[in-house]
C-alpha cells in the first residue's frame, strides 16, 4: 500500500514532464520537462528499492547515477540552448530552422 | 569519254557477267517440256510439310525463256543507264538492277516456294528503292511508297497460298506440287487459286490494285522499262502460268481471273488512249497487256501467256527506253511538249515505230503473233470444255478483241503525237542509248520466227488493227475537252480510293491506337508514378524537422506498443 503513493507521484511527475517536452515551445522549459521525467524514474527506483528491501540498494545507487547523468545532460543542454540563442536570437523551438545539408543560415 | 562515265563501266561488266551466267544456265533448258514431269509421288496421306529453304532448281522452257528475257533486258537497261542517269547514286542504282535480276531469276528458276516468296519480296523492295531513286522529289517518294504498300499488301495472298499448298500437298516443292496435281484431283483449288490471284493482282497491277504502276512513273525511265518488261510485273504472269495445274479445275478461280483480266484490259487500254503523258500512257498499256496475258491464263493456256509475256517484254522495254530518249530531248514526258521528233532523233523514231507496231500488233512483228495466240486460245475456250463458262469465254474474247482495237488506236495516237508535226532541231543520240533500242527492235522481228500462224485469226486481228489505227489517227489530240475524254483521262477517279480513303482509314486506325495507348495502357505506369509521388509527398511531410513532432510520434508509438502488449497479454 505504501508503494502506491510514490508510484502515483512518479506517474504525475512523468506526465507533467512529458507535457513539458512535447508541448512547451521554450527550449529551457522543454529541458525542465526532461528533468522531471528523469526524476519520476528516480522516484520509482527508490520506491522499488525500498519495497524489495534490497540489501545492496542497487536502486538507490542507480538513482545516484541518474542524478549525475541528469546534471551532465542539463549542462550540455543549456550550453546548446545558449549557443542557439546566440546564433539565432531566439530559443523558441518552432522558430528554429531545420539544419540541413547544404543550407546554412 | 570523261572519267566519271568511265567509272560506270565496271557495273555494266558486272551486269553483263551475271546476265551471261543466267543465259548460259537457261539456254540448254529452252527445249524442256514443262508438262512432262517425272519424280517420286508421295501420295496425299502425308501431313503438312515444315517450311524449308532448299536450293533445288526447276528450270523448264518457260523459266528459261523468262530468264533469258530478264537477263537481256537488265543488261541493255544497265548499258543504256550509263548515259541516261545523272552521276549521283549511280553505284547503288546499278547494283540494285543486278539484285533485281537475281531476284527475278530466283522467282523463275527455283523449285522451292519459299525461295520464290523471298525473290518475290526482294523484287518488291528493289522496285521501291529504284522507283524512289529521285527521293528528293515528292512524287517519287509517294509513288515508291505506294508501289511497296500495294504490292506488299497483296503479297499476303502469296504467303497464304504457299502455306495452303504445303498443307494440301505436303510439300513446298513446285515440282512436287505439280506432280501431285497430275496424280490426283487438285484439292483446295478454288481457295489456292483465289489467293494466288490476289498476289498477282497486286504484283502485276490488275484491277482493283492497278494504280501503283502508273504512279510509279516518277522513277527513272530505264527502271520503268525493267519493271514493265522483264521483272516485277512479269513475275505475276509467270507465277500463275507455272502453278496453273493447281487451280485450273476451279471454275470460280478461273472465272474470277477472267473477269479481272477483262475489266483490267479494257479500262487500262481506255486510260492509255486518253492520257496526256507519254510515259503514263505506256504504263497503262502495260497494265492492259498484262491483263491480256491473264486472259490467256484464265483459259488455261499458259503457253500463250508466256509467249505474250516474252514478246511484250521486248517491245515494251524498247518503247520505254525510246520514251527515255524523247524525254531527254524534250525535257518532259508530257505529250503537249512532244511532237516533231521524227527528224530530231531519227534512230529512236525508227526503233520506236517498230515498238509501236508490235504493241498494236502489226503483221511481221512478234506482238502480232502472240496476240493472235491469245485470241485463238480464248476462242478455243468458247466451246465449253474449259473451266470457265462459254458465255464468260465469249465475253473475254470480245474484251480481248476490243482491247486489240484500242491498243492499235492508242499506239497510233502516241506515235503520231510524239513524232509527227513540225520538226525540231537534231539531237545526236549516244550509241549506248540507241544500241539497246536497235537490239530490241531487231528482236521484235527475230522472235517472230517459228511462231504458229493461222490465216483466219490473222485476218481478223489485222482487221481489228486497221480499225484501231484509223480510230487512233482520228483521236490524235493532245488534251481532252469532251466529257468522256476527261473522265477517262482522270482514270474514273479510281485512284482516290487509294490516295484518300486508305490513308484516311490508316490515320483513323493510328489515332485509335494512340488513344488506347494514352488512356488505357499508360494508365498503369502513370498510376504507378502518381502513387510513388503521393507516397513521397507523405514521407516528405513527415520529415518536418520539428523535434517535438518526432518526440510526439515516439511517445504515441510507445503507448500503442504498450497497449498492444497489455491487450495481447489479456487476450492470451
Amino acid at each position: 500500500m505504501m508503494l502506491l503513493l510514490p508510484l502515483e507521484l512518479s506517474a504525475v511527475l512523468f506526465g507533467i514532464g512529458l507535457y513539458g517536452v512535447l508541448a512547451r515551445r521554450n527550449a529551457v522549459l522543454a529541458l525542465i520537462g526532461v528533468e522531471l521525467m528523469l526524476n519520476a524514474a528516480n522516484i520509482q527506483l527508490v520506491a522499488f528499492d525500498a519495497w524489495f528491501a534490497d540489501v545492496r540498494h542497487t536502486g538507490q545507487v542507480l538513482t545516484l547515477y541518474v542524478i549525475a547523468l541528469a546534471a551532465a545532460e542539463l549542462g550540455l543542454g543549456l550550453a546548446i540552448v545558449l549557443a542557439l540563442f546566440r546564433a539565432r536570437g531566439t530559443i523558441d523551438l518552432d522558430d528554429v530552422e531545420p539544419v540541413r545539408d547544404g543550407r546554412h543560415p | 569519254m570523261t572519267g566519271e562515265t568511265r567509272r560506270r563501266w565496271p557495273y555494266v561488266v558486272l551486269t553483263g557477267l551475271v546476265s551471261a551466267a543466267v543465259a548460259v544456265w537457261a539456254f540448254p533448258h529452252l527445249g524442256d517440256n514443262a508438262h512432262v514431269l517425272s519424280g517420286p509421288y508421295v501420295g496425299n496421306d502425308v501431313g503438312p510439310a515444315l517450311p524449308r529453304l532448299t536450293l533445288g532448281m526447276f528450270v523448264d522452257s518457260w523459266s528459261a525463256e523468262v530468264m533469258l528475257l530478264a537477263a537481256a533486258i537488265a543488261f541493255l537497261v544497265q548499258l543504256y543507264s550509263t548515259k541516261y542517269m545523272a552521276a549521283e547514286r549511280f553505284g547503288s542504282y546499278a547494283l540494285l538492277i543486278v539484285l533485281f535480276l537475281v531476284a527475278m531469276v530466283a522467282v523463275v528458276a527455283t523449285d522451292n516456294l519459299f525461295v520464290l516468296l523471298i525473290g518475290w519480296e526482294v523484287m518488291g523492295v528493289c522496285s521501291y528503292l529504284l522507283i524512289g531513286h529521285h527521293w528528293e522529289r515528292d512524287d517519287a517518294q509517294s509513288g515508291a511508297a505506294k508501289a511497296l504498300l500495294v504490292t506488299r499488301a497483296a503479297d499476303i495472298g502469296l504467303l497464304l497460298a504457299i502455306l495452303l499448298l504445303g498443307q494440301t500437298y505436303g510439300t513446298y516443292s513446285i515440282r512436287g506440287v505439280l506432280i501431285a496435281t497430275g496424280h490426283e484431283h487438285p484439292r483446295n483449288a478454288t481457295l489456292i487459286g483465289l489467293l494466288l490471284i490476289i498476289a498477282v493482282v497486286g504484283k502485276s497491277a490488275q484491277v482493283p490494285l492497278q494504280t501503283w504502276l502508273p504512279d510509279a512513273m516518277p522513277g527513272p525511265t530505264p527502271i520503268t522499262a525493267l519493271i514493265h518488261a522483264a521483272t516485277m510485273v512479269a513475275a505475276g504472269v509467270f507465277l500463275l502460268a507455272r502453278l496453273l495445274p493447281v487451280f485450273d479445275a476451279s471454275s470460280v478461280a478461273m472465272t474470277t481471273l477472267a473477269i479481272v483480266a477483262a475489266v483490267t484490259m479494257l479500262s487500262a487500254a481506255l486510260f492509255a488512249l486518253t492520257q496526256t503523258d507519254l510515259k503514263r500512257a505506256l504504263a497503262w498499256s502495260t497494265v492492259s497487256q498484262l491483263a491480256v496475258m491473264f486472259a490467256a491464263v484464265a483459259v488455261a493456256n499458259g503457253r500463250a501467256a508466256i509467249d505474250h509475256l516474252i514478246s511484250h517484254g521486248s517491245f515494251k522495254a524498247l518503247l520505254f527506253l525510246g520514251c527515255g530518249v524523247a524525254m531527254h530531248v524534250v525535257g518532259s514526258s508530257s505529250l503537249a511538249d512532244m511532237g516533231g521528233l521524227r527528224t530530231s532523233i531519227r534512230a529512236t523514231f525508227w526503233t520506236m515505230t517498230v515498238g509501236f507496231a508490235a504493241l498494236a500488233g502489226v503483221v511481221p512483228t512478234v506482238g502480232f503473233f502472240t496476240k493472235d495466240e491469245v485470241l485463238e486460245a480464248v476462242h478455243g475456250a468458247t466451246n465449253g470444255h474449259g473451266a470457265i463458262d462459254p458465255t464468260m469465254a465469249w465475253a473475254v474474247l470480245i474484251a480481248v478483241a476490243l482491247t486489240a482495237v484500242i491498243t492499235a488506236a492508242y499506239s497510233t495516237r502516241l506515235w503520231a503525237l510524239t513524232f509527227l508535226g513540225e520538226s525540231k532541231e537534231k539531237h545526236p543520240t549516244p550509241f549506248v542509248m540507241y544500241g539497246p533500242l536497235a537490239v530490241l527492235a531487231l528482236s521484235t522481228f527475230a522472235l517472230s520466227f517459228g511462231k504458229p500462224f493461222r490465216l483466219d485469226v490473222a485476218g481478223v486481228s489485222t482487221g481489228l488493227v486497221v480499225v484501231g489505227v484509223a480510230l487512233g489517227w482520228l483521236l490524235r489530240q493532245r488534251t481532252w475537252t469532251s466529257v468522256p475524254g476527261r473522265v477517262l483521262a482522270g482514270e474514273f477517279g479510281f485512284d482516290r480510293i487509294f490516295s484518300r480513303a486508305v490513308p484516311g482509314v490508316a490515320l483513323a486506325d493510328a489515332r485509335a491506337v494512340v488513344w488506347t495507348d494514352d488512356t488505357v495502357v499508360d494508365a498503369y505506369p502513370r498510376g504507378g508514378s502518381h502513387t510513388a509521388l503521393a507516397a513521397g509527398w507523405v514521407m516528405n511531410r513527415l520529415q518536418s524537422a520539428k523535434a517535438q513532432l518526432y518526440a510526439t510520434a515516439i511517445v504515441v508509438g510507445a503507448v500503442l506498443l504498450v497497449l498492444l502488449g497489455v491487450l495481447g497479454g489479456v487476450g492470451r
